[in-house]
């Protein structure tokens, strides 16, 4: 079954190395991953096992030492910082644990900035933004500032915000973790909800195992190195459906 | 991304530091108007000079002498050019005379507009106790009137040929004609001469080394005294418009027609050598009247110095304002550079409380930078974005600038009004004023280009740094 799928995301033989005065930290010490299209996957770890580096490697933010990262076919190691951002803008979206939203800019146009950077006219990019907000319930408070709205609501902007872009792949950096655990559950089933029906691909990176568990696929990445694959898709999927 | 667009963001997040942007906008304020200020005064002198040197005769005129030959030609009184440097480019003993020949070749070179020729006598004049010498110019009629004169109603210019009539300036008679009786003048006493040119006849005397002969009681080398020259009544065909004290260069001469100058002086001089004029060596006169001058009116002032070195090449004494106004206008560029050297040191100061404000701006925005970075912002309009911010701080600032300058510009004007120079000490020409914006929105990006940079090569990852 997972043989038919395509592969979204492949990291092969990934090595990061951070010197930090004499002595080398190895932050990812040899990881070797494939994501498929349509899965929601977490990659779990304590902090300091390299799962934020990880992140940071799929999406481009980061050069390894060494290996490769395929994505859509694409060598982002072979990339460089332009080119990077024109592939961030073409095919992927973000959720930030801080949510990140700009201050100055009112929901809908936050979340239409994405689309701004693409070139689309006002008019189009704000229609779009609308559909999106509603779509994460938020039909109500488009025309609020960031600060005026409670951390889930700013956070299902930043879920809007991530998939307007009508991306390839989502990547989540702790999505919830300033978040209290009712918001955090509702925010999760929120993500998981949307990425089914858009049959989009997730990539969730989190320290809670709880939060992990709604993943399809949950990857366990210890000092480096992924120690184990938790495959729910057949516990849970009905379930989810 | 659009342009729009960017400067949208630009322009949202200026408004969001209010207080930050408009204190750093007024630095700009300041320093755009004391640079457009003390520029405005540079300029102001300069109008000022200029206008006073239309005043002297003109910035397109070249005054052109004969050359007798190694000598420094003759006698020249009240010529109208206010010269630095007379040179005399010929050598050569052929001596070089100004004819009515002459006068056509001058006119025949490039750029020339026209070539008046100048015929200048001194004569005696003399209405009742009163007696006066003054220089006589006889020129063509084109020549009186390219000088703009102001005539008083009634008067007009002597247009005849054939019949001397004469233009008198308005200080001819308190400058030149005293009381005969204790030979006071009025520039001495006060006291006005009671001259009347227009309606009162005037004696002239053509003949003045004859007069002064005759007047003193010398007796000529066969021992018989010298007989008195003849008196001539001419009629004056007008006065110019000023009071006795309004000094230009023409208010103290007298002009005619230069054709009848010549008939009225062949008719006197009979076969004599006209004062003034050269003679053969056996002392003899010449057939023809030279003139002494001939006033070369150039097309534009940049073909000036091109003209007046073929004039000297050809052998006559030419000169000009030109050197003088190259030497006035060095001296005030100066004066100018100083004056905009003590506005730039404020602008200069303006430029780094922007980088200031800048730089304050992009480390309170890192994540912010780094946000709009992952979402895809391409790494130019993170550049342009800033660029544009600092742009609109020099461009505002520099807008405000202006109109400050130019009301202090107004208070400096009506406060000295009268004391210097008519023209007004500031000035602000439109360039000015452009270039100034400009110059204040340079300075802005100019100063917002290292902090933008910097915004441009600011890490992603700071955005995904939780803090």
């Amino acid at each position: 079954m997972a043989q038919e799928r395509k592969a979204v995301i492949q990291a092969k033989n990934l090595y990061k190395i951070y010197s930090v005065g004499e002595s080398k930290v190895r932050a990812l010490n040899g990881v070797n991953l494939t994501i498929y299209k349509g899965e929601f996957c977490s990659i779990v770890g304590t902090s300091g096992s390299g799962k934020s580096t990880m992140l940071n490697m799929l999406a481009g933010l980061e050069k390894p030492t060494k290996g490769e990262v395929i994505i859509g076919g694409e060598h982002l190691e072979k990339m460089n910082e332009n080119q990077l951002v024109r592939f961030r803008r073409e095919h992927v979206g973000f959720i930030f644990q801080s949510f990140n939203l700009l201050g100055t800019l009112d929901a809908r146009e936050n979340v239409a900035l994405p689309l701004t950077f693409r070139g689309m006219p006002k008019k189009e990019r704000l229609a779009k933004a609308d559909a999106m907000l509603n779509l994460v319930g938020l039909p109500k408070h488009k025309d609020h500032r960031p600060n005026e709205m409670s951390g889930g609501q700013q956070q299902r902007v930043g879920v809007a915000r991530a998939l307007v872009v009508d991306p390839e792949i989502i990547f989540a950096d702790e999505p919830t973790g300033n978040l209290d655990s009712n918001t955090s559950a509702e925010v999760m089933g929120l993500m998981k909800k949307i990425v089914r029906e858009q049959n989009q691909t997730l990539v969730m990176v989190t320290h809670d195992n709880h939060l992990a568990g709604f993943a399809d696929r949950i990857f366990h990445i210890i000092d480096g190195k992924i120690v184990k694959i938790e495959d729910n898709t057949g516990k849970r999927g009905d379930e989810d459906l | 991304m659009k342009f729009r667009d960017l400067l949208g963001m630009s322009i949202s997040s200026l408004w969001r530091r209010k207080l930050r942007t408009i204190l750093t906008i007024l630095g700009v304020v300041i320093g755009t108007a004391s640079i457009v200020v003390m520029i405005s005064l540079g300029l102001g002198l300069d109008k000022a000079q200029m206008a006073q040197i239309e005043q002297y005769g003109g910035l397109t005129t070249i005054n052109v002498r004969g050359n007798e030959g190694g000598s420094s030609g003759y006698y020249m009184g009240g010529g109208v050019s206010v010269a630095v440097e007379d040179v005399g480019s010929s050598d050569s003993s052929e001596p070089t005379r100004l004819d009515d020949a002459a006068i056509e070749v001058l006119s025949q070179i490039e750029n020339v507009e026209s070539v008046a020729p100048m015929l200048q006598t001194y004569v005696i004049g003399r209405q009742g106790i009163y007696e006066g010498q003054f220089n006589l110019i006889g020129t063509t009629v084109e020549a009186l009137e390219n000088m703009h004169l102001e005539l008083t109603e009634g008067s007009s210019l002597p247009t005849s040929e054939t019949e001397l009539k004469i233009l008198y300036g308005n200080t001819v008679v308190s400058d030149n004609f005293y009381n005969s009786r204790n030979n006071e003048y009025y520039w001495e006493n006060g006291n006005m001469p009671d001259v009347d040119l227009v309606n009162d006849p005037l004696f002239l005397i053509f003949d003045s080394d004859a007069y002064w002969n005759s007047k003193w009681g010398g007796t000529d080398e066969n021992g018989n005294p010298y007989k008195a020259p003849k008196k001539y009544v001419v009629e004056s065909c007008g006065v110019m418009a000023g009071g006795p004290e309004d000094y230009s260069s023409s208010s103290y001469n007298a002009y005619c027609n230069v054709e009848a100058l010549k008939v009225q002086l062949k008719k006197i001089f009979k076969g004599r050598v006209i004062p003034g004029q050269p003679q053969t060596k056996a002392g003899k006169p010449y057939k023809e009247i030279y003139y002494n001058q001939a006033e070369v009116k150039v097309t534009d002032m940049k073909y000036m110095e091109e003209v007046q070195e073929i004039i000297r090449g050809m052998g006559y004494y030419a000169d000009s304002n030109i050197e003088w106004i190259t030497q006035m206008r060095e001296s005030s560029r100066s004066v100018q550079a100083a004056l905009g050297g003590i506005g730039a040191v404020s602008l200069f100061v303006a430029a780094i409380g922007i980088a200031n404000t800048m730089m304050m701006s992009i480390y309170e925005r890192t994540k912010e930078i780094g946000v709009i970075k992952v979402l895809g912002c391409e790494l130019p309009n993170i550049r342009n974005m800033f660029l544009a911010e600092a742009a609109f701080i020099g461009l505002i600032g520099g807008a405000i600038g202006l109109v400050l300058s130019y009301i202090i510009s107004a208070v400096i004007n009506m406060v000295t009004k009268g004391m210097m120079y008519e023209t007004g000490v500031s000035y602000i020409p439109v360039w000015l004023t452009l270039t100034a914006l400009l110059f204040a929105m340079i300075v802005g990006m100019v100063s917002g280009l290292f902090p933008a940079l910097r915004a441009m090569r600011l890490s992603p990852l700071a955005a995904i740094r939780n803090e």
